[in-house]
């Protein structure tokens, strides 16, 4: 998983399937935990679904945001390297749909959000 | 093995004591002939001491003994019972609602040796004799008003429970069962079928002083005319006058509220005279006699389809036992809640009144004075609210200690986003005598007092009335912002950089109104040139001079007291009084305002001094940065320059 030091880009499941391959940062609202517990599904601010794979069980009771870096498998899966929760019961709830235009905009123009040369330079 | 009965259930049934649940054996089911056409039955009960056959079913459960449900030595959990007396000084149990809970299979027969209950203690058997004399009399039965005489309630009030009633005899009139219209919001009490208004042996009509039958509330219509409530009134208002084409007059409206439901009373010209004085809000009334007609929604909110209206016959008489009248009837919204309430809808709120504004008057469209106060509501959701009093209770509100506030009836606005207004029918309660406020006070106390709260009713009009005007501290330099005669209004989003910690305070004149500089004077007083007096003392205030900026440029500004203590977080008072005793606190009062991101209300203006022009920024107004509004702020702002 050296991957994951590389740079994240943050997408939602429209651009999935972009990124085959790559270290990506998907944040959406947890869906629905298969009773395994090694895979949930989650939705993004668009409504769109996306599965996601853990590398171990899940420990604890997964809901509301969450955030997760993982690597895209070719056949659109997001196989989860690391997710963290981001609580919904302090401060201002996270607004979804924001968050998505937001990311809409960065991936519109690239120029003016140059985060590779962020991290590398 | 059979359930056991509850002992002693007969002799409390009979008596009208109160007992939830009992659970009794039937022992025998009689169907009784009835004018009605309707089938009634006849149960006898017991509780394996006592049996008792004077058992009545309501016709709502016919049913049960007619799908076979309800079957001799069955046991049974009575739920709700009236117990009432005949005109012949008998007393009969009428069941309004029971529920089978072992079959006669189960029971193995009937339990125990349970004997006759008799008042006198005398043997008598069972069944024949009372049924002979009962019959006639509850062939055409109606169950009595489902009142407080109900057992199945826990407060019952003996008081009410007297002999002299004869609910139940119905003299040979045409048809007794008038089925009732309940209003169909209240779902609690089963229909209930009230004896018609001509009959003579009306219970209305018992020697005035013996105890009224009650109804509840929820059960009022305008096809019944003989009934009698017990409620508390929750709400009077003040007398109105009115004056239109059709004439003039005064009227008062209260409201009122009973264990079932609530209902508007209005009361016009002569009655307004006989009741205004009479009626106290909190108190609990008999009344009776009054017009029920369709509720106007326009004027209440209330939960009832009708409304009543007094006249010259109506009769409210003080109560004395009133425990178990509900004080209050409300429906409390949580304070964010309000944000996806249309505006214009009526709610009841409840929260801390964190702080209340003083009481200021303006004037109206009409040119009519009135006095006003703004509170500011916090309740645990975390969110604030604005609500604002009017005419007297502005006027008499104490928001001292931060009370609990309730709001019955306050009409939602979106004015600065939403806010809460008190209507002439609201009705404002400080501390109530209720859960809610408890829940709300021990919320406070723990954690609510600490809360950054964001208040609905942040989003004011500015001075000028207009939207914000947003403006980048640039834009201030690139657009001459200032220059003309005129001063210009603009927000930004800016970060504390630097603030100038000497001077940041004066001594100001103490007077209320006064902020002048005051002078020191040889004697150690104070003097103030406007007021044209000296003092012992002074106060602090703020004149801050920071520099704020942004990501292209920066900016100073001048904060005055209000703005700069938002700022610092700390009252004039405070810091002057740290400057003078604790240096190190008084530095970190800076250190932790610095590098602080606030949305800034800002006047820009063009300012001589000594034939010198300068453009000079003063903050109106700072405001915690919403980031939601922010980030829309900008995404819409991009998407238009990519156009």
């Amino acid at each position: 998983m050296s991957r994951i030091e590389e740079i994240k880009a943050r997408i939602n499941c429209s651009m999935l399937l972009q990124h085959i391959n790559q270290a990506v940062c998907f944040v959406g609202r947890v869906s629905k935990v298969h009773p395994s517990g090694k895979t949930f599904t989650a939705v993004d601010g668009e409504g769109k679904t996306v599965t996601v794979e853990l590398n171990c069980c899940l420990e604890e009771e997964l809901s509301g945001v969450v955030e997760v870096i993982g690597l895209v498998s070719n056949k659109g899966v997001l196989m989860a390297a690391t997710y963290n929760l981001l609580r919904e019961d302090r401060g201002t709830p996270f607004d979804l749909e924001l968050y998505n235009e937001a990311l809409k905009v960065i991936h519109d123009f690239p120029q003016h959000y140059p985060f590779e040369a962020a991290v590398s330079g | 093995m059979s359930i056991p009965l509850t002992q002693g259930a007969i002799e409390a049934l009979y008596k009208g004591l109160p007992i939830k649940n009992p659970l009794l054996q039937l022992l025998n089911i009689r169907q009784m002939t009835s004018n009605s056409g309707l089938p009634r039955f006849r149960l006898m009960m017991s509780d394996g001491q006592h049996a008792l056959s004077s058992f009545l079913l309501t016709t709502q459960l016919n049913h049960l003994p007619e799908q076979k449900l309800l079957v001799q030595h069955c046991i049974c959990m009575l739920k709700k019972v009236v117990t009432s007396t005949l005109a012949d000084g008998r007393t009969a149990v009428t069941v309004m609602d029971m529920e089978v809970v072992q079959s006669p299979e189960e029971t193995g027969g009937r339990i125990g040796n349970p004997t006759p209950y008799n008042k006198d203690g005398q043997m008598s058997s069972p069944a024949k004799k009372s049924s002979a004399t009962l019959e006639p009399d509850s062939s055409s039965a109606t169950a009595p008003g489902p009142s407080h005489r109900s057992t199945s309630f826990s407060r019952s009030n003996a008081a009410q429970s007297s002999p002299t009633n004869s609910p139940m005899k119905v003299s040979p009139m045409k048809d007794t069962i008038s089925p009732m219209k309940v209003s169909p919001k209240k779902e609690a009490n089963s229909p209930m079928k009230f004896s018609p208004a001509k009959d003579t042996n009306s219970p209305m009509k018992a020697s005035s002083s013996s105890p009224m039958k009650v109804f509840p509330i929820s059960t009022l219509n305008p096809y019944q005319s003989k009934w009698t409530i017990r409620a508390r009134v929750t709400n009077k208002s003040n007398v109105r006058q009115w004056s239109n084409s059709r004439g003039e007059g005064k009227l008062f409206s209260f409201e009122v509220v009973d264990e079932s439901g609530e209902i508007k009373i209005t009361a016009f010209n002569n009655e307004v005279d006989k009741f205004f004085s009479l009626l106290e809000q909190g108190k609990v009334y008999y009344i009776s006699k009054a017009t029920l007609k369709v509720a106007n929604k326009q004027y209440s909110t209330l939960k009832n389809d009708y409304e009543m209206t007094l006249h010259a016959h109506s009769s409210i008489v003080p109560c004395e036992d009133n425990q178990s009248i509900p004080t209050m009837n409300c429906n409390f919204v949580q304070i964010e809640e309000l944000e996806n309430r249309d505006k214009d809808a009526v709610i009841d709120v409840i929260g801390i009144c964190k702080k209340a504004e003083d009481v200021s008057r303006i004037t109206t469209r009409n040119s009519r004075e009135v006095s006003k106060r703004a509170l500011h509501l916090i309740d645990s959701s975390g969110k604030e609210v604005t609500a604002t009093l009017w005419g007297e209770e502005a006027e008499k509100f104490d928001g001292s200690g931060q009370p609990v506030v309730a709001i019955k009836g306050a009409r939602l606005s979106d004015f600065g986003g939403r806010s809460l207004s008190a209507l002439f029918s609201s009705t404002i309660m400080v501390n109530p005598d209720i859960p809610e406020a408890f829940r709300l006070r021990a919320w406070y106390d723990r954690e609510g007092y600490a809360v950054n709260s964001q208040s609905l009713t942040e989003r004011k009009s500015t001075n000028s009335g207009s939207r914000m005007n947003w403006k980048t501290l640039s834009d201030v330099k690139n657009e001459n912002m200032g220059h003309e005669e005129k001063a210009e209004y603009f927000s930004c989003l800016a970060t504390v950089v630097y603030m100038r910690k000497e001077n940041c305070l004066y001594q100001a004149c103490p007077s209320a109104d006064c902020n002048k500089k005051v002078l020191i004077q040889h004697n150690g007083l104070y003097r103030c040139e406007k007021c044209n007096r000296e003092f012992s003392e002074f106060k602090y205030r703020f004149l801050l001079s920071a520099n704020l900026a942004d990501f292209g440029d920066n900016q100073w500004v001048t904060c005055f007291q209000e703005t700069a203590e938002v700022l610092l977080g700390h009252s004039a008072q405070t810091l002057g009084q740290l400057r003078e005793t604790d240096e190190a606190a008084f530095d970190e009062v800076f250190q932790k305002a610095n590098f602080r991101t606030h949305i800034f209300k800002n006047r820009v203006k063009l300012e001589t001094y000594n034939d010198e022009s300068r453009v000079k920024v003063t903050v109106m107004e700072v405001l915690p940065v919403d980031h939601r509004e922010y980030s829309r702020r900008l995404l819409s702002n991009i998407r238009r320059l990519a156009f």
